[in-house]
């Protein structure tokens, strides 16, 4: 039987003032013109719900590009869904983020490049780390849950004590230290971003000391990043199962990446229900369940846990979205993440980076 | 942080609120939900922001009849310390 999704992720535009070299949208974005309506997007949240979505994440790009941004939330708080915001809070004003929240905005997911201004605007190819000091001192004074995001890798690990007392300052509830995962624009500069083992060790310790400091006050998630576990994660949830993310222009996927697989088609919510496409479309019926895997996948004992892995980064290692995710130590392809984690060990003597580019 | 007083008035933590997920009663919650079922479904109910944990537990002993209200505190205050570390509940 197939179960109902739990979550819809909507990334709601590609336009960002930022230009992360680890941004997490494909190397193709959607242009302004190709983007959804407002009332398109009201109307997904409503059939989301109907079909027994919870939540519901406003993501982009930066979703505070769209001058829109008040009416989805009304929007999708309206239709019941538990709504977050994932911003990196550029082009937010106090005002208008005190807006948001009366228009039924449940969580502000806030994201910090770095503890330090210089190395922020390096990494984000933009300033705007002041701003967001000061805009997260306004959001905490807001009647929401509020939770700062960092993102880590090789280029800010060395001073990841001091990134957390930065972000304890500033006091979420949660904190979520999130390693670059490797995929988009990730891949292009994961010989400057992948950690090496010893920044992992240290971030690790630095974890647990500051899980102890801040319980009851903070929670702090950190996952081990996939290149250094010894199995996959199970990405998304497994495919088509949990959660569903519908991109700028109404295409709906099942994972962030999955239009660099060829030969997906993906349907779009301009033209067909939503109940449809999570039940019947070819795409997410693709790696759904256990049929189409492989050994060591087919016989391992893992795989109702991980669903082997993520299929858009065994595409992207491999060059077969079938294969067994290769971060598994079980792959047959596990050397290329050996190869990887070894490339990390020396450092570059000068960083070049591809950085994300803006719209067309 | 410590375990809740007698005179702690515990709440759903800001960003949590109650759902429903079928027929199932759950917390949302940023990353996730809980399904809340028996005994935590009671307690969780009477946390308003407004009761004290002593008079939760009251209400749960005149409710359980012969349950020890020693017994009923401890099982109440440790329930509660795990959900205010998931930052779901605040007292």
């Amino acid at each position: 039987m197939i179960s109902n999704p739990l979550a819809l992720i909507a990334e709601i535009t590609h336009r960002c003032p930022l230009h992360c070299v680890y941004c997490s949208n494909p190397l193709q974005l959607v242009a302004t013109k190709a983007e959804l309506s407002t009332e398109d997007w009201v109307r997904v949240f409503q059939e989301a719900s109907r079909l027994g979505v919870l939540h519901l994440h406003l993501t982009g790009g930066e979703p505070a590009a769209r001058t829109d941004l008040k009416e989805l939330i009304a929007g999708g708080h309206l239709a019941g869904l538990y709504t977050n915001l994932i911003t990196s809070g550029i082009g937010v004003s106090e005002a208008r983020m005190a807006g948001l929240v009366e228009a039924g905005l449940d969580h502000i997911q806030l994201s910090f490049q770095d503890s330090r201004g210089e190395p922020a605007g390096w990494i984000a190819g933009a300033k705007g780390h002041t701003y967001k000091v000061a805009l997260a001192q306004k959001i905490r004074q807001l009647p929401v849950a509020f939770t700062i995001n960092l993102v880590v890798h090789r280029q800010n690990l060395d001073h990841i004590e001091e990134m957390i007392e930065f972000i304890e300052q500033l006091q979420p509830e949660r904190v979520e230290i999130a390693h670059a995962q490797y995929y988009g624009w990730a891949l292009k500069n994961r010989d400057t971003l992948l950690p090496t083992p010893q920044q992992l060790e240290n971030c690790m310790r630095a974890v647990e000391e500051a899980q102890l400091r801040l319980a009851g006050r903070a929670r702090i998630d950190c996952v081990v990043p996939d290149y250094y576990a010894r199995y996959p994660k199970a990405c998304m949830g497994g495919w088509g199962r949990r959660l569903m993310l519908i991109d700028p222009s109404g295409q709906a996927l099942p994972c962030h990446a999955a239009g660099v697989i060829p030969g997906m088609q993906f349907d779009n919510i301009r033209e067909h229900p939503l109940e449809w496409i999570w039940r019947e479309s070819a795409a997410f019926q693709r790696f759904r369940g256990e049929q189409w895997m492989p050994e060591p996948c087919k016989s391992c004992d893992r795989r109702t846990e991980d669903f082997g892995g993520c299929r858009c980064q065994a595409l992207l290692l491999t060059g077969d979205a079938s294969a067994t995710d290769p971060v598994c130590s079980l792959s047959p392809d596990h050397h290329l993440i050996e190869t990887a984690r070894s490339a990390a060990k020396s450092d570059a003597a000068q960083v070049s980076w591809s950085y994300r580019t803006s719209m067309g | 942080m410590p375990r809740p007083s007698q005179t702690s008035q515990p709440r759903l933590a800001s960003g949590c609120r109650w759902g429903t997920h079928g027929e199932q009663q759950v917390v949302l919650f940023p990353e996730g939900m809980i399904r809340v079922q028996g005994t935590g479904r009671n307690i969780l109910e009477l946390c308003n922001g407004q009761r004290t944990v002593q008079e939760i537990v009251a209400t749960l002993s005149e409710r359980y009849g012969t349950a020890d209200p020693v017994k009923i505190t401890e099982d109440v205050s440790s329930f509660l310390e795990v959900l205010q570390r998931k930052r779901i509940v605040d007292y």
